[in-house]
């Protein structure tokens, strides 16, 4: 299964996203999900970022919250609310919402 | 005659819920209902940001252009505008690697001379025992 999985919160999430297995496991950082792309906490990144090579965050997102697209981690891809749907209908059999 | 002192205490990140906006509207307006007291009273109110409420202290917020809403980072410069103590716990900015150039500590854009302030949390800890009324946001 091609999975995505869109992650809007900071917190609570972890546990429900690390018992996911799919072939293919993107995560969609949206709304307060995309500080999982730029915070480190006690210097540390966010372990959400260890979950999968297919990470994204969408760029409104990170620019509501000062963030540049320019100034996430490596790994994650900005992407706009088009490059969003096309991730849904092209790369993914299911999308859910953790 | 007597002043009471509201503290309030964001905790929360700012634009999923209201949380964090409704704490700054809040006490923005708790500036304008001194048309309401008796000659004498007054009101004090204290913004403090603690936990993963100081990410709504960031800089550049681009709300306006992307939600087409007021950003938290105008709000809390027109606290700032207001000459409301503004205070930013200075342990949670550390634990995110924040430098003081990331956050809003003042609003001379807007002609505002009170600048916010990175303290220990034991000082926004007085504030709260201090305080006649305190909010959790």
């Amino acid at each position: 299964m091609k999975l995505g999985v869109l992650v809007s919160d900071f917190r609570n999430m972890d546990d429900t996203l690390s018992r996911l297995k799919a072939d293919k496991l993107g995560i969609i950082l949206v709304s307060n999900g995309v500080y999982h792309a730029k915070v480190k906490e006690g210097g540390k990144q966010s372990p959400i970022l260890e979950k999968s090579p297919h990470l994204y965050a969408l760029a409104e997102d990170l620019q509501t919250r000062g963030f540049a697209e320019t100034d996430i981690d490596s790994r994650v891809k900005a992407i706009t609310y088009n490059d969003l749907v096309d991730l849904i209908f092209n790369e993914y059999e299911k999308v859910i919402w953790v | 005659m007597a002043t009471k002192k509201f503290a309030f205490v964001v905790k929360s990140l700012p634009y999923k819920t209201e949380a964090s906006r409704l704490a700054l509207t809040h006490a923005i307006a708790s500036q304008t209902v001194e048309i309401y007291l008796e000659d004498g009273d007054n009101v004090e109110p204290v913004l403090a940001f603690i936990g993963d409420g100081v990410l709504n202290c960031l800089r550049n917020q681009k709300a306006m252009n992307t939600y087409g809403v007021t950003s938290l980072e105008q709000h809390i410069k027109n606290s700032l505008l207001l000459d409301l103590k503004v205070l930013i716990c200075k342990e949670d900015v550390e634990k995110f690697g924040i430098s003081e150039d990331a956050l809003i500590m003042d609003a001379e854009d807007i002609g505002g001379e009170t600048r916010a302030n990175i303290v220990a949390f034991s000082e926004i800890m007085k504030e709260m025992d201090s305080s006649n009324h305190l909010l959790f946001f």
